[in-house]
């Protein structure tokens, strides 16, 4: 009885111990992970500060060289002569227009810029894919009761009135949002199917089917699997307007024999159609069939 | 992992301070061994201004400068983005392509950014194409996790019009819970609580008369890497188990009617009618 006693406390102990150290063990790990954090921060701010320091003299740099810092000795007297504090004072002018026109520039990046006109504002809603800039609309608003599409540009396949009934007489800047939206999420699918055709045609039979909105795509592509090359048709629907990944991909396979491995085939495209951009998806049908060979 | 992250900001700390000591070099190399103090910089260009006023300027050229501020001045209210810091310079020009490296630093309500990117632009016979690399984003995320992990995305992608546009409508959207919590804690000061104040994501009301029930409202923004901002509110009640044990129904019952009441009335009318509703309760 007394040696069970002792087994059991001895085992209760040993684990424990065992408990123990594994607490120490990730006390530790904790440790580590928080300065490890630490130095990342430190070194984030490190970067702010740095950034912060070369943008002033960067400044000072600009300034300078439109001659806002006088040299000393330029002129024998204290008096400058007009002309060139008119100079001086124009040089900076310029200086001053040419960094307010960077700014609006740099607004283009933002996906809405724009400037005021006598009657209203005239905005441009630029459009983007990931990191490529693909084009611009304008849109030209007189700002009266009620508020009035002057001018635009809006290709006429984008749901522009009906937006305009829901949001433009109560938020201008929900309108602009929701707009920008569908705009964005066209050049998504446009830019996509033009990937498509341009860098993967090699993979498609005969040409790639699309309407003036982009939300309906239809194609027929060839995949080599297992050395053998599979004939598929895919029917992509674009539910959503305001999204560039089809909310329906319909594929089918032309040599269909039903077998399992086909079906599982023809799911898992689908699948990718539904979450990746279509240029991707062939991209990673290119590297499979690239693997394939080297194995072969 | 960790290690290449480290490598990065290592580089990046690196490559700035050697950018800096070109620029200080630059910059002496002209002042001709004059040095001027910033205070010195802002004389200088507030005494230009005051000349450019006297000596009066061609006039196209100050009502062009007039115009280009307050359109921008107008953009920055309008979209909420204010730019305080814009440089950019031509890192190599062929033919009919263009590398332009570009920093830029602002803020939108609340939150600050800073960040570098480099815009490519191929210019075709039809159009100008322009492409992101490098985008190097620095944000203070703080307690905003998801809004972290969008910001790495953003990066990987060089989408930085999506950056723009979801940093916008998340910063928009602290500044609307902001406001709400301050306007409600201002309106009923014995009922309602603000344990993180008014830039926490929770609001706390009180009963009065019941000593222990709580009603605590909790307000989260979130942000997927698509950049969809979206925000959900929930209803934690806290209650004393001697009251739990006559109406667990209600209480059990109360978020999922708090979500369709939110559908139904809207954030602030939700939260007044639940407000008023605790300090109802005698």
């Amino acid at each position: 009885m007394e040696e069970a006693t002792a087994y059991l406390r001895d085992g209760v102990l040993s684990h424990l111990e065992k408990l123990e150290a594994h607490a120490r063990k990730l006390a530790l790990k904790q440790e580590e992970t928080q300065r490890q954090q630490e130095n990342l921060a430190r070194l984030r701010a490190r970067i702010q500060e740095l950034r912060l320091q070369r943008d002033e003299l960067q400044t000072k740099v600009n300034l300078q060289q439109v001659g806002l810092i006088r040299q000393e000795g330029a002129t024998g007297s204290n008096v400058e002569p007009v002309q060139a504090a008119e100079t001086r004072g124009q040089a900076f002018l310029k200086w001053k227009v040419e960094n307010v026109k960077a700014m609006l520039q740099a607004f283009y990046l933002t996906g809405i810029s724009g400037k005021l006109t006598k009657q209203g504002v005239c905005f441009c809603i630029s459009t983007a894919y990931e990191g490529t800039y693909l084009d611009s609309y304008y849109l030209d608003l007189l700002i009266q009761q009620p508020v009035q599409i002057h001018h635009h540009s809006v290709p006429i396949f984008i749901p522009l009135e009906q937006i305009a009934k829901k949001y433009l007489q109560t938020d201008v800047k929900c309108f602009l949002a929701v707009l920008s939206d569908h705009l964005n999420a066209y050049a998504g699918r446009k830019y996509q199917a033009d990937q498509l055709q341009d860098h993967f045609s090699a993979f498609l039979e005969g040409t790639l089917q699309r309407n003036s909105l982009h939300n309906v795509l239809f194609f027929n592509y060839d995949v080599e699997t297992e050395s053998k090359t599979f004939p598929f048709r895919a029917k992509l629907v674009y539910g959503d307007l305001t999204r560039s990944l089809p909310t329906e991909a319909i594929i089918t396979c032309k040599a269909g024999d039903g077998s399992a491995s086909l079906v599982e085939k023809t799911a898992a495209h689908s699948n990718l159609f539904r979450h990746t951009a279509l240029h991707k998806a062939f991209d990673s049908f290119k590297r499979a069939a690239e693997s394939l060979d080297q194995t072969v | 992992m960790e290690s290449d992250i480290y490598q990065v900001y290592e580089d990046e700390i690196h490559s700035l301070e050697e950018e800096i000591e070109m620029l200080i070099q630059k910059f002496e190399n002209k002042q001709e061994s004059t040095f001027y103090s910033d205070e010195e910089i802002q004389i200088s260009i507030k005494s230009l201004e005051g000349e450019s006023k006297r000596h009066e300027s061609p006039p196209d050229l100050k009502a062009e400068l007039d115009c280009l501020e307050s359109d921008l001045s107008f953009l920055m209210k309008f979209t909420g983005v204010w730019f305080t810091n814009y440089s950019k310079e031509t890192v190599e020009k062929t033919g009919n392509k263009t590398i332009q490296k570009h920093r830029l630093s602002g803020t939108c309500y609340s939150l600050t950014f800073q960040m570098e990117f480099q815009l490519l632009e191929i210019q075709s016979n039809e159009s100008i194409s322009a492409v992101v690399t490098d985008l190097s984003i620095i944000m203070e995320c703080g307690e905003y996790s998801d809004l972290s992990k969008f910001v790495s995305s953003a990066e990987e992608r060089g989408n930085l019009l999506i950056f723009f546009r979801s940093l916008s409508s998340f910063a928009e959207w602290c500044e609307h819970r902001k406001c709400t919590f301050k306007h409600f804690k201002a309106k009923y000061p014995d009922i309602v609580r603000l344990p993180e104040g008014p830039s926490g994501d929770y609001l706390v009301i009180r009963s009065p008369e019941l000593s222990g029930f709580e009603l605590m409202i909790v307000w989260k923004i979130y942000v997927d890497a698509e950049g969809r901002v979206t925000p959900v509110l929930d209803l934690l009640p806290r209650i004393p188990v001697q009251a739990l044990q006559h109406n667990k129904a209600a209480v059990e019952n109360g978020p999922q009617c708090f979500r369709n009441m939110l559908l139904l009335l809207g954030i602030e009318a939700s939260i007044e009618s639940l407000i008023r509703s605790v300090g109802m309760e005698k």
